[in-house]
């Protein structure tokens, strides 16, 4: 078969094979590949980075295990942040999911990085420096109470502790209270904690999207009512180098470049066959 | 739970999680049996976790536990308001329906200005940016203190400025665009929409790519890596994808090079 119809007809159940390895073999390669830190994720270090002694972060796990690839990456990324700030200023962040899945996923980050952690003597501890509210229901209506009266609207966490009792709660009573809201959101639901929290209370509010949605998410990074924004697996990368550790995000930064080269070669080596082959088709057509 | 199940509890979820992803990108090769029965097994178990948290996380702790404990028995007409929702079945009772979701509509309407207020307003306002350079305006009694606008500042300003008129200009439907003015911004600002999908486009492969890698990521280093331990298990999980890949490269060969039926009829 001719060359240029061959590249242009490839199975495309070959393509996923070629994918697979280029995902897979950078597994076995333990260097980190130096990323260039964009302003948005750099923006959003520095805001979490600069929180004052003692105060308390409002932390959104809104995501399921369908988008964990990326914001699992981001989640393990700021929580990351978090609790080293818990270690440099007593920093407290409290989990909050709008999906249900969203509370047991972070949960499972939180306890692995607070182990990870205490054994370089943090002294984390769930109830004390963080906690997980878990699941809420009706965004909209529930942020609009929330604002108003925190551990009333809240209640109880995770675990059926009462939230106005817990050591990590003290202080906070309204949104006033709150130093800064971070969400790690798949959707535009991140737009209700704009309106109705950090637009009338004047809360940083710091945003990880999926790739998907970064673009979107700019107007909103432009205008100052995000303070920084994490755009997908590529953005926990570059937090990631900014905190100097090894972490999810990093190990699969080299799979994610390996398999965008990949891609990128596809489309250059089907448009040429493609150019090649009509232009092949042009002169066969004028000989005649 | 059993104190086997207990016990294994880990290693069970692992060897789960490892199935269900292998059966879910068996659709890679083309839609089959085993896919669709992960597909449901997924959706379903997301939709009964999605039940229960509703209820342990929400209905338990706000709503039956102070009705059914602390006396709080006014409670109970929240279940009713929720309940009339269901008379729109019935053609004599709709209107209690309609009474539930008019009260409900008029709230979410309220609610929608509002947040459109707090969405939109602020972004209107950084709208407004200055497109000729100047030093810092010091704090008077009667102005705020004003930054500094470098030339590449007023410059990206104005770029801002002229992306922002010509999109608006495609989306001006109140007449006819004629005036060559309006056609020409309208043209740009289409050209320009296009660069923003192409960049939604670009980052939505590397979204995709990111859920492959994750998944990728579990089964050899969290299921091979904890099964066989870390320096093995990922070598015998990444053999194990090659001889899986190896096998549907020949179920493809055997696809193309198997003799068309003929059609006796």
């Amino acid at each position: 078969m001719n060359i240029l119809r061959l590249l242009q007809q490839v199975d495309r159940r070959v393509l996923y094979v070629m994918l697979l390895l280029a995902v897979t073999l950078p597994f076995f390669v333990k260097f980190r590949v130096p990323v260039a830190v964009s302003p948005p994720t750099q923006a959003l270090y520095d805001a979490i980075d600069s929180l004052p002694e003692n105060s308390f972060v409002l932390f959104g796990p809104n995501y399921s295990a369908g988008t964990r690839g990326e914001n699992g990456a981001q989640s393990e990324a700021l929580l990351r942040h978090l609790m080293i700030m818990w270690h440099k200023k007593k920093v407290r962040f409290g989990m909050l999911a709008f999906d249900p899945q969203g509370k047991t996923l972070a949960q499972t980050i939180a306890l692995g990085l607070q182990e990870e952690y205490n054994k370089q003597g943090y002294n984390i501890k769930e109830g004390e420096s963080w906690v997980n509210f878990g699941y809420r229901v009706d965004q909209q209506n529930f942020v609009r109470a929330l604002v108003k009266d925190v551990p009333g609207t809240l209640l109880v966490d995770v675990h059926d502790r009462s939230v106005a009792t817990l050591p990590v709660m003290q202080g906070v009573h309204t949104a006033k209270d709150v130093a800064m809201i971070l969400d790690v959101n798949p959707t535009a639901a991140y737009t209700i904690y704009i309106q109705f929290m950090q637009g009338p209370f004047k809360i940083p509010m710091g945003l990880a999207p999926t790739a998907v949605m970064a673009p979107e998410a700019f107007n909103y990074l432009d205008s100052g009512q995000i303070v920084g924004m994490l755009q997908g697996l590529q953005g926990a990368v570059e937090y990631e180098q900014l905190l100097n550790t090894f972490g999810r995000a990093t190990r699969a930064s080299n799979s994610l470049g390996v398999a965008h080269l990949l891609l990128i070669s596809f489309i250059i080596m089907g448009n040429i066959a493609m150019l090649l082959e009509r232009s092949k088709q042009r002169k066969a057509g004028g000989a005649e | 739970m059993s104190a086997w199940l207990a016990a294994n509890k880990d290693v069970i979820v692992l060897w789960f999680g490892a199935l269900c992803t292998l059966g879910l990108y068996s659709v890679l090769y083309k839609e089959n049996k085993i896919y669709r029965l992960f597909e449901h097994l997924f959706l379903g178990l997301a939709t009964g976790f999605l039940i229960a948290n509703t209820w342990t996380d929400v209905l338990l702790p706000k709503w039956w536990e102070p009705m059914w404990n602390e006396g709080k028995w006014w409670n109970i007409f929240a279940l009713s308001l929720g309940l009339c929702f269901y008379f729109i079945y019935s053609k004599k009772n709709s209107w209690i329906a309609r009474l539930v979701i008019g009260f409900f509509l008029g709230v979410g309407a309220g609610q929608t200005f509002q947040g459109f207020v707090g969405d939109a307003w602020p972004q209107i306002a950084t709208t407004f940016r200055p497109v000729i350079a100047h030093d810092a305006i010091a704090k008077t009694a009667d102005h705020p203190a004003i930054k500094a606008v470098s030339w590449p500042d007023a410059v990206n300003n104005l770029i801002f400025l002229v992306v922002l008129l010509c999109v608006m200009s495609y989306f001006f439907f109140s007449f006819e665009q004629k005036h060559p003015v309006l056609k020409g911004s309208a043209k740009l600002g289409r050209w320009l929409m296009m660069f923003s999908f192409g960049a939604i486009f670009g980052s939505t492969i590397m979204a995709r790519l990111a859920l492959l890698i994750d998944r990728m990521d579990s089964l050899m280093n969290d299921f091979g890596g904890r099964m066989l331990g870390f320096t093995l298990g990922p070598i015998v999980m990444f053999f194990v994808l090659m001889a899986l890949s190896g096998v549907v490269l020949f179920l493809v060969w055997r696809d193309k090079n198997r003799p068309a039926e003929v059609d006796e009829t």
